[in-house]
């Protein structure tokens, strides 16, 4: 089989098990969730075989011609999409199979496992997409699939709130990204990325400015970046498995995947509102976690604090520095850093997903983690996968994401020393709320009846979380060694910028400063005596301090519920009463103009009698009839 | 011209025409129903035939399926002259479609009368396929009357609430828009001194001896400001919520999903290739008006609605603002998108205004805030709900996308700011759709439904409501895959260079 129509394969195959599942086994849960997971299992397999087989390629047919205007669809595998692709089908197949055990009670099984197979149709597509054009499909595809996983128990308000919030946030973003895409498309006349990347960055100062910029704005919805971060959250009304395949490893990351595609477009000036987008976003999600009580939304905040991570590490690319012999040079290692910690963030935050699911389905049902605790002892297995995660993601040197986080504060430390601190900070930050979520869920005595019953899931449960926990464990071998697995991510791995000589012992000494620190504090606060069920600590000790990151965290939707109850809201209903009684009303049947006087003129003419305006017509014809043939 | 006996356009107008003439003649009621079936089917599977082959087929002058048929007024230049070319093929079709679906809903609809309801509506069928098969001028209008009249006394008779006013308000403005048009072509026809009606001659006509620069702009301007109200174009749109808030849902589909396309066709195939300099003083004003009035006030007032007619209605009038905003870009790319839009819009909104009466049959409300839930006795119809929302809203997969999309690319060459208003659309429809979809389907029931629901719980769609669901839903979904479909077609007449590039 080529590689081109495996990629097609790999690509359509979930597109026909979806549309199967919708059509003939919407009420044979087993059924469809055993086609489901052989699609992903084809994938993964595709994806490694794509991967690992060493070729790359491009191809593309057109599918829209009007005029002079061409549409094509094609595929652009290189190093960076086969990279995306092998972790879309890794993360992808164990929660399908985790969801297997996960959704084994629901009702609605058909439809759940159609849309995880929709959502890696699109997600899929975004990853293989030689143009923006293309991109834009898929994007909104997987925003599609999004909404529909989210609004999987639609019978719950909170769901069909979420689902609702999630597509439409979305849409703000990607009414940047439509126009930024339109934008390049005129002014660079093309769309192809590779076309585009041999160009490079040039043209009118304020347009080539304007372009990135947009289409970042579609990363930022799509990665939940400040402002649009606020649909991340509610989202987690979806099943757990959603969370952790979209809402934390692959979709949300497809903002910082499209940043990496579209890195020949960017300008300086560019480079630098997306890096303090990012870096913001990292420090006040992070500030956010420490506000919640559910294992999910902590998880959530911490996710949308690691994209911005990514963000961040994207947007310090080409930040110019200086080196020993006081040349300048452009440190191009955005790519390299960003997609990094994209690729341990993809396993260690899908384990951790996993994992709170493990968690909540042992629990059966409950989230708050403050109405947990000793579930290490009840639930060993989780308990270990997921200490693994919360090491991976605070930074335990060795584990993966010790790595990653390094690879980027050193890219910072190199190049922006503002950003820097930022971004060390949340790293603290990141150490204590996750150590606190950490020593809550787990340690202490049982602080409700469900967590004193709590039990393993099956083989189901386990076998993703054992998979995930080994990746999130040696992932950072990666980025040490681009020529890993034949140097087939050579092309994004060899970006990574690794810091030398003095840089290199700052960054050592700051990672290991800043697990001390972050250790030393949780531990402080949170240490299991200290944990009741009645709440958080910090509110019971420091009620100001814990209100104000409460009303931090409120601040952007109590903006937007404003804006959207009384100011658009109000327009909305203003408009409409013009409407009806202005236009409707005044304007047109008071016949201004030559319109109003053609109304009239006809209202006269059929006073109540439908059937007159035949005879006139009627009429009409024959006058017509006798002007044309010369009698008038 | 084909001597080809089997003329797939004289069978799809003149078949339901005879049907509904020999119920009008006293068939009894059982065997008008099943005569009925005809009717509606018979347009339909010669649309997909004019699909099927309209490709392989011979074109003269680009016209497919060329046919002449004496009148007896060939004297003055009317002639019936059936053709379809790569524009009016994809609206035949739609035509075709859209009728089966509306047929197959109404027979079943038990609406009083049912024997004239039906009688009314294969006239209108008939006119509609009449409409894009017609060449000459003179049926192109005489067909689209011929669908209107039966339009304005469905909604009259079989009318829901306010249906007189509402009538009666359709009646005034349409037949306003339907005069001033009229008025357009007569100019037309008068000014180029060609003493014929078919479009062919004019083009090569006026091609040769183009009309004076002003003259063009005045036709241009009767014509836009005709074919404008009778597609909605802001602020002469007021009658369209109301109409189709009070229409039967067989006449709302099909006024709606195709009549109103009339306009919108008006303006491709005549004023623009026939006035091209006439389009250029007016592109900005219809644009500001198609931006600002259709896409974002009525956008917005899309979002104050509750009634769910109400709000597909606005909807409705707001996507006539991207079509408007594509014709004013007067571009081949501008063109070719607003004819994918029609189509698309056609199929989507005849479908919502389907479904919406399926709601309605299970709710008796029309009222979105006493509704909630649905979706937990009703999946299926829930499921095509929300397929047709987002359709309608241009989800990618869906026909729609791609009209919208390419009259985005082709605005932005024609003003960067009127792009920046048109494209902030997609976030507006998002929030109505969605809020709309959430408000019927999901979260929990409202206390007056719920109860209404416990004394008889609302079934899912049955099989025989389904089909005519399923065939609107599958053609948006076959073109949003696969535009070709329908765009080859388009293609070639954008390539014979009678639009600008840019």
């Amino acid at each position: 089989m080529s590689p081109v129509s495996l990629a097609l394969l790999v690509l359509l195959l979930p597109l026909a098990a979806a549309g199967f599942i919708a059509c003939f086994l919407r009420r044979r849960g087993g059924a469809a969730s055993f086609l489901s997971i052989a699609v992903a299992a084809v994938i993964a397999v595709g994806a490694f075989a794509l991967a690992l087989g060493g070729n790359r390629f491009e191809a593309a047919t057109e599918w829209l011609r009007l005029g002079d205007f061409a549409f094509s669809l094609g595929f652009k595998f290189d190093d960076l999409a086969a990279l995306m692709l092998v972790i879309v089908g890794i993360v992808g197949l164990c929660v399908h199979v985790f969801s297997a055990g996960y959704m084994h009670d629901d009702a609605s099984r058909g439809r759940y496992f159609a849309g995880l197979s929709i959502f890696m149709f699109s997600m899929i597509g975004i990853v293989l997409a030689d143009n923006l054009f293309m991109m834009f499909i898929f994007w909104e595809l997987v925003g599609f699939s999004s909404w529909l996983l989210i609004n999987h128990w639609f019978g719950k308000p909170a769901a069909a709130a979420a689902s609702k919030k999630a597509f439409i946030t979305n849409r703000v973003g990607d009414f940047g990204f439509l126009l930024g895409i339109v934008m390049c498309y005129w002014l660079r006349g093309t769309v192809n990325l590779s076309e585009l990347g041999a160009q490079g960055a040039a043209g009118h100062a304020l347009f080539s400015r304007a372009i990135p910029l947009l289409l970042f704005c579609g990363a930022v919805g799509k990665s939940a970046q400040i402002p649009l971060h606020v649909w991340l959250p509610d989202a987690m009304e979806g099943p757990t498995p959603v969370s952790a395949l979209i809402h934390a490893a692959t979709m949300v990351a497809a903002g910082i995947y499209m940043l990496c595609r579209i890195e020949v477009l960017m300008v300086p000036d560019a480079l630098t509102v997306i890096l303090w987008v990012g870096a913001a976003t990292a420090l006040y999600a992070a500030l956010c976690a420490f506000t919640q009580r559910d294992i999910k939304k902590v998880l959530a905040y911490s996710t949308i604090s690691q994209l911005g991570y990514m963000v961040a590490a994207f947007g310090l690319g080409s930040v110019r520095g200086i080196d020993e012999r006081g040349e300048v040079v452009v440190v191009a290692a955005g790519v390299g850093a960003a997609m990094f910690h994209l690729t341990t963030h993809a396993f260690f935050k899908a384990l951790l997903f996993l994992g709170s699911g493990s968690v909540i389905h042992g629990c059966h049902g409950e989230q708050d983690v403050f109405r947990m605790g000793g579930l290490a002892s009840r639930m060993k297995f989780t308990f270990a996968t997921f200490t693994i995660g919360v090491g991976a993601i605070i930074g335990l040197p060795l584990l993966a994401g010790f790595y990653s986080k390094d690879a980027i504060l050193a890219l910072a430390y190199a190049n922006n020393r503002g950003a820097f601190a930022v971004l060390a900070l949340t790293a603290v930050l990141t150490g204590i709320y996750m150590l606190r979520l950490w020593l809550v869920t787990f340690f202490g005595a049982p602080r409700s009846e469900a967590a004193g019953a709590a039990h393993e899931g099956g083989f189901a449960l386990g076998a993703p979380l054992a998979v995930l926990a080994v990746l999130a464990a040696v992932g950072g071998y990666f980025g040490l060694h681009p020529g890993a697995f034949s140097g087939a991510f050579a092309g994004v791995f060899s970006l990574v910028h690794e810091a030398a000589g003095a840089a290199a012992t700052v960054i050592l000494a700051t990672s290991i400063g800043i697990l001390l620190a972050a250790a030393g504090i949780a531990f402080a606060v949170y240490r299991p005596a200290k944990v009741s069920a009645a709440g958080d600590a910090v509110e019971a000790s420091a009620p100001g301090l814990f209100a104000a990151l409460v009303a931090l965290k409120e601040s952007f939707d109590r903006v937007y519920d404003y804006y959207i109850r009384k100011i658009q809201q109000r327009l909305a209903m203003l408009l409409n009463f013009i409407d009806i009684i202005g236009l409707a009303g005044l304007l047109i049947r008071g016949g201004a103009g030559l319109v109003g006087m053609v109304g009239l003129g006809a209202r006269a003419l059929h006073v109540g009698k439908l059937s007159s305006y035949v005879y006139w017509f009627l009429a009409g014809v024959v006058v017509l009839w006798l002007f044309a043939s010369g009698v008038l | 011209m084909t001597t080809d006996p089997f003329d797939p356009l004289l069978i799809a107008i003149a078949a339901p025409l005879a049907v509904a003439l020999a119920i009008g003649l006293g068939l009894p009621k059982r065997w008008s129903v099943r005569l009925a079936y005809l009717g509606f089917a018979t347009p339909f599977l010669m649309a997909l035939h004019v699909w099927w082959h309209y490709s392989a087929v011979p074109k003269v002058h680009g016209y497919a399926f060329l046919t002449e048929h004496a009148t007896g007024l060939s004297g003055v230049g009317i002639t019936l002259e059936l053709g379809v070319n790569g524009i009016a093929m994809p609206l035949f079709v739609l035509a075709g479609l859209v009728g089966f679906a509306a047929g197959l809903c109404a027979i079943r609809s038990g609406a009083e009368r049912l024997k004239v309801y039906l009688m009314l509506l294969l006239v209108m069928l008939s006119g509609l396929m009449g409409t894009f098969a017609s060449v000459n001028l003179f049926f192109f209008y005489f067909f689209h009357e011929l669908a209107l009249i039966p339009t304005f006394i469905m909604v009259g008779v079989w009318g829901g609430r306010d249906r007189v006013y509402a009538a009666m308000k359709m009646t005034i403005y349409l037949t306003a828009g339907a005069m001033l048009s009229l008025l357009g072509l007569i100019a037309i026809y008068v000014k180029s001194g060609a003493r014929r009606f078919d479009m062919i001659a004019l083009r090569d006509i006026l091609a040769a001896h183009p009309l004076a620069s002003g003259s063009q702009a005045h036709i241009f301007g009767l014509l836009l400001f005709g074919f404008g109200i009778l597609v909605a174009l802001w602020p002469m749109h007021t009658w369209a919520p109301l109409g189709y808030g009070a229409a039967p849902t067989s006449t709302a589909m099909l006024h709606a999903g195709v009549l109103k396309k009339f306009g919108l066709y008006g303006l491709i195939q005549i004023a623009l290739p026939l006035l091209p300099a006439g389009a250029l003083p007016w592109g900005h004003l219809l644009a500001g008006l198609a931006v600002f009035g259709n896409i974002v006030v009525v956008g917005l007032i899309t979002l104050a609605q509750r009634d769910v007619k109400q709000m597909i209605g606005y909807s409705s009038v707001m996507h006539m603002g991207y079509a408007f905003l594509g014709i004013a870009c007067g571009t081949a790319l501008g063109v070719g998108g607003v004819v994918l839009l029609m189509v698309a819009h056609g199929l989507s909104v005849a479908l919502l205004f389907l479904l919406s009466t399926n709601i309605w049959q299970r709710t008796r409300t029309l009222d979105m805030d006493e509704m909630g839930g649905l979706a937990r006795q009703a999946p299926i119809l829930a499921a095509f709900f929300t397929a047709a929302t987002f359709a309608s809203i241009g989800l990618p997969g869906f026909a729609n996308f791609w009209g919208e999309f390419t009259i985005f690319v082709a605005a932005w060459k024609f003003s960067h700011c009127l792009t920046v208003f048109a494209v902030l659309g997609i976030v507006l429809s998002a929030v109505y759709g969605l809020r709309a979809a959430a408000r019927i389907f999901f979260g929990e029931p409202s206390v007056a439904f719920a109860r209404a629901a416990g004394d008889q719980p609302p079934t899912d769609l049955s099989w025989t409501e389904r089909l005519p669901a399923l065939i609107l839903l599958g053609a948006l979904l076959f073109v949003g895959f696969w535009p070709q479909s329908i765009s080859q077609s388009i293609q070639g007449v954008l390539q014979t260079g009678i639009y600008r590039t840019h």
